[in-house]
């Protein structure tokens, strides 16, 4: 029979430790406000200098420049896994640990040497445990990356491209596409897909005639960098929002376990609490049944 | 009412500022650029600088320090993209003093280096730029 004691103890922990849970799934959920809103800030950034990007691309036909470049061959490439500095988050960071690894092992059978820049303690402390050395590591930036996070990333990986060390850059990160989802994804981030300095309109919307100062080829060659570093940016903050969302639903589902355990443990308390005082009446009952015998 | 453009500066974090302006005036890389309403259409790189804004017939004037960036002016409308920007009356002047001596002896430090071992000059001389343009705003406007 379970000792009323220790069944006690047990609700007591679990109970405690519902407590922890909740109080973390409220702190996510006050941070993802705060994470969205951060996103929000930087649109209209974003929005613009895509803008910008399609001006200067329809002046610049048939642009060359070297982040849009193609590399004849593949021989080394960068893969940027963004995850977060704390765990307790469900799913979220091993989605990304799992998605890298996938890659860098298809890339690997085909001959391609692959190069990690690990965000996040997660990231770099797996992969210390399976013995590869990162390209960079960044930590204690994945709660509040700012821009120049953002730039820094950029730095290992723009200038490896352009000097040709490097034949293609890809980020891994949690798409934030609401509260309640984040999909785990991955995107070429170099070569700069031409799609994406193409408008979606129709040829025959009329174009206003820009000026360049000092000329076109020139803006792009500055634009380009600022663009990459802006997707960077975006990812690590879409990335904190996802881990507030990730980590709120896992202390939300971790919440509710605690509430049945502490249900099922009640119950069993309860019904070892009975059969303690049935056996105690049982024994007053036997003891005076022996003693009227007499 | 004289006739007015619509500006906005942007930053990657914030938008930092949006009115009715009179008139721009941003540096380029090839010096300081005027933009009045009915402007040509126009994309201009920007240097770290003064940002300056005119409103109100001229008699009001805004200054702001940028990092550098990019300028699209479109139809009466003057997009601002700055890495950073920082309205005049809001520069931490004692902040950006200690950041460029701190950031002067650090280029000391790299440019003693060899040059494989040179790393962060870019880094370094952005952020000093930065730090410069913001003190000279400070200075002039406050």
């Amino acid at each position: 029979m379970p000792n009323l004691r220790d069944i006690k103890q047990r609700i007591s922990s679990v109970s405690s430790t519902r407590q922890i849970t909740r109080t973390m799934e409220m702190v996510a959920t006050a941070k993802i406000k705060k994470a969205q809103e951060r996103i929000e800030s930087a649109r209209p950034y974003a929005l613009s200098m895509v803008e910008v990007l399609e001006n200067v691309a329809r002046y610049v036909q048939g642009a060359s420049h070297p982040l849009l470049e193609e590399h004849a061959e593949r021989k080394r490439i960068v893969i940027v896994s963004i995850t977060s500095d704390r765990g307790l988050a469900g799913a979220f960071n091993s989605n990304i640990l799992r998605i890298t690894e996938d890659l860098m092992r298809s890339e690997t059978q085909q001959g391609v040497a692959t190069e990690l820049v690990a965000v996040g303690k997660k990231a770099v402390s797996y992969l210390r445990y399976r013995g590869v050395e990162p390209l960079a590591s960044y930590i204690d930036i994945s709660d509040r990356p700012t821009f120049a996070d953002a730039r820094k990333i950029a730095g290992h990986i723009i200038p490896a491209y352009t000097e040709g060390d490097i034949d293609a850059a890809y980020v891994v990160f949690n798409r934030f596409k609401n509260v309640a989802e984040q999909k785990a994804e991955i995107y070429q981030l170099l070569p700069v897909e031409r799609r994406v300095m193409e408008t979606d309109e129709a040829e025959d919307r009329v174009h206003p005639e820009y000026i360049f100062e000092p000329s076109p080829a020139t803006v792009l060659d500055r634009l380009l960098p600022t663009y990459v570093e802006t997707q960077i940016y975006r990812s690590l903050m879409e990335s904190a929002a996802s881990e507030q969302g990730a980590r709120r639903r896992a202390m939300k589902s971790a919440t509710d376990n605690a509430g049945e355990i502490i249900t099922t443990l009640t119950r069993s308390y309860n019904r070892a609490r009975q059969a303690a005082i049935t056996n105690e009446i049982a024994e007053i009952v036997g003891g005076a049944a022996a003693l009227e015998d007499k | 009412m004289a006739r007015t453009l619509m500006c906005e500066i942007v930053t990657p974090e914030r938008i930092v500022y949006t009115n009715e302006v009179e008139m721009v005036v941003a540096p380029t890389l090839l010096g300081e650029v005027g933009v009045l309403p009915l402007h040509a259409p126009m994309v201009t790189v920007l240097v770290p600088g003064e940002l300056r804004v005119r409103y109100n017939d001229n008699k009001d004037v805004e200054w702001f320090a940028i990092s550098g960036g990019y300028m699209q002016v479109h139809e009466d409308k003057v997009i601002v993209l700055a890495d950073n920007a920082t309205h005049s009356s809001q520069i931490d002047i004692d902040r950006a003093r200690q950041a460029k001596e701190h950031l002067e002896e650090r280029m000391r430090e790299i440019k003693a280096m060899t040059a494989e071992e040179r790393d962060g000059l870019d880094e370094c001389e952005f952020d000093l730029a930065w730090c410069e343009a913001q003190l000279k705003v400070a200075e002039s406007h406050s």
